[in-house]
């Protein structure tokens, strides 16, 4: 009976304290904050030569991937989507295309892209265009009246700047994997200790 | 004893308040609506989805609604305002962010914690012998299993398998017509106990009497559930997991009819007790009832959890089985962990860190180089094929029991 009460314990325990960390090691990237919220109703297509240019701050190191919602309408778009990172100065840092085929319609994507080293605090911009769709062929991107803390400034559109923009999520990669399974058990401390 | 008491309840705390599966929350969020006077809880659902947060049915029968909705009203000075606004919350993204979220699990899981100790005391008198109920009070409260069905998953099946553990202990005492009786009040939580009651009209010992025990289970089920007989009561319970999972077709044999393989196989056993057995164990009927169930229906994790003090009593009374036992348990659990759902895996981690989101279930981990249905039919294939042979050996040994007691 004492192996059978042994055994219980270490699973239980592998369970409750040995399973999150072995989780928190398999994370491939780690996200800066959730995505803020939006309004289903404002929207931006893009198409042609309607690109859409983000201008945003990274709040997080080795950024990995931006996620972001974006709208497929009856799926028509079948083109290539075209997604670049600048520095400000216009020095192409990163660009990832991918087949309109794989664009759900209002699904949440992560563009995952090469790490991005000291990215913490530094302003970048992206742009997303589909150069081969037609005006019946638009993807959309929504916008946001509530930017939180996801480091989104200003958004180009159509030759106009506005502040503000989509809501986005942006990634990075973690420093080490003991550096993520102690954030996620400080974490959950934390949230332990404020329970009331 | 002590001692063991107090490790196992804190290992069952653990689980209970670090791990979180939301169905938890939507029955809890039903069930609420009793202090606000809800009595019909099945059309108040249908009546006012539209205004509702959370939109499910309710899925379970009227006694789990109500001993829900009390526990609820009792704890209410503990959960706190916010606990209501915690269970209405339609956004799956915060749920597990609130700081809240262990002590309302704890309280939650609480009866679940009250009624798995009273099953490991039911299983410790059980047996005439006070060192295989010792055992059977061991095995039953450290097992990994029931301790991570019960409070990971946080479904009701505790309450039914409580009962239908005490209609046991009485057709032990043969106390028939009481465990007929106790067999309709857990039907009135879950359906399944009432698969039962073929198996038990075989031991009345006279018509009067058979007609009794088969007819008191679906009497009180039937008060039960009287009242709350509506479209939305049936279609919210009849019509869903048990029924259509069970009485899924298995092969065609034509002009669309199908032989349904469970039934098949329950009909087989129950012929098998009226024509060759006579005076069926109905212990040993009962485990091999549900085996058929497992090995031949797509189950949820929870189910398992209704065979579990049973396979604890014949893993005591035939040990040499503890080891196959252990193997289909195994078995068992894995399978619905390879589900695409990710509630069943990953998400049962969310309170540690909504990070685990980024992770792949199971499923789609194992897609990138393995089929996982195929995993999953290998998985339940095993399972099959185990609980065939603890059949055998279930039936085996009684002709043998029978032999000796003969000689």
């Amino acid at each position: 009976m004492k192996k059978i009460i042994w055994f219980t314990v270490l699973t239980v325990l592998g369970i409750v304290f040995v399973a999150p960390a072995i989780l928190s090691a398999a994370l491939p990237m780690i996200p800066a904050g959730v995505q803020p919220g939006y309004n289903p109703n404002m929207r931006l297509s893009i198409y042609s030569d309607r690109v859409f240019v983000q201008k945003f701050t990274s709040k997080i190191n080795n950024l990995t991937a931006i996620g972001l919602s974006i709208r497929n309408p009856n799926l028509k778009n079948q083109s290539d989507v075209i997604f670049n990172i600048y520095n400000l100065d216009g020095t192409l840092l990163r660009g990832i295309t991918i087949s309109g085929r794989n664009l759900e319609d209002g699904s949440f994507i992560k563009l995952v892209f090469p790490p991005i080293a000291d990215s913490l605090n530094k302003e970048y911009l992206f742009s997303l265009s589909t150069p081969g769709a037609g005006a019946e062929e638009t993807i959309e991107v929504f916008l946001t009246s509530m930017p939180g803390e996801s480091g989104i400034i200003d958004y180009s559109y159509d030759g106009e700047t506005h502040s503000g923009g989509t809501p986005i999520v942006l990634y990075g990669k973690p420093e080490s994997k003991l550096a993520t399974i102690t954030s996620v058990y400080t974490s959950w401390l934390s949230k332990l200790l404020l329970h009331r | 004893m002590k001692k063991l008491l107090i490790l196992a309840i804190v290992l069952r705390l653990m689980v209970a308040g670090f791990l979180f599966h939301p169905d938890i929350k939507t029955f809890n969020f039903q069930a609420s609506f009793l202090k606000k006077g809800v009595f019909n809880i099945y059309s108040y659902l249908t009546d006012n989805k539209s205004s509702l947060s959370l939109k499910e049915e309710y899925v379970y029968f009227p006694l789990a609604y109500f001993t829900l909705g009390v526990h609820q009203i009792i704890a209410s000075p503990i959960l706190g305002s916010g606990f209501d606004k915690w269970l209405g919350n339609a956004d799956s993204g915060t749920v597990t962010l609130n700081p809240n979220i262990f002590k309302y699990l704890l309280v939650l899981k609480l009866p679940y914690l009250i009624l798995d100790i009273a099953v490991a005391f039911i299983l410790l008198k059980f047996f005439d012998d006070k060192e295989k109920g010792k055992k059977a009070f061991t095995i039953w409260l450290f097992n990994p299993f029931t301790i991570f069905i019960i409070y990971a998953f946080g479904n009701i099946d505790i309450f039914p398998v409580f009962i239908t553990l005490i209609s046991f202990l009485l057709i032990k005492k043969e106390r028939l017509l009481l465990a007929a009786a106790t067999l309709g009040i857990a039907a009135g939580f879950k359906l399944y106990p009432l698969l039962f009651v073929p198996f038990l009209v075989l031991v009345g010992k006279n018509i009067r009497e058979k007609i009794l025990l088969g007819g008191i289970p679906f009497l009180i089920f039937g008060t039960i559930s009287l009242p709350f007989l509506s479209q939305a009561f049936i279609q919210s319970t009849l019509v869903s997991g048990l029924t259509t999972r069970i009485f899924n077709p298995g092969f065609n044999v034509g002009f669309g009819e199908s032989i349904i393989i469970g039934l098949m196989l329950f009909s087989a056993l129950f012929f098998n007790a009226l024509l060759i057995d006579k005076k069926p164990n109905l212990l040993n009927y009962w485990i091999v009832l549900l085996l058929i169930i497992f090995s031949f229906s797509h189950f949820h994790i929870a189910w398992l959890l209704w065979i579990a003090p049973f396979a604890v009593i014949l893993c005591v009374k035939k040990s040499q089985l503890s080891l196959s036992i252990f193997l289909l348990a195994l078995a068992s659990v894995l399978i619905p962990l390879f589900y695409q759902d990710r509630s069943m895996s990953i998400s049962l981690y969310r309170i540690y860190s909504t990070w685990f989101d980024l992770l792949p279930t199971p499923f789609i981990a194992i897609q990138k180089f393995f089929d996982p249905y195929n995993l999953q039919s290998i998985l339940h294939s095993v399972f099959a094929g185990g609980a065939g042979i603890i059949t055998y050996m279930i039936f085996k040994k009684s002709e043998e029991d029978k032999n000796f007691k003969k000689k």
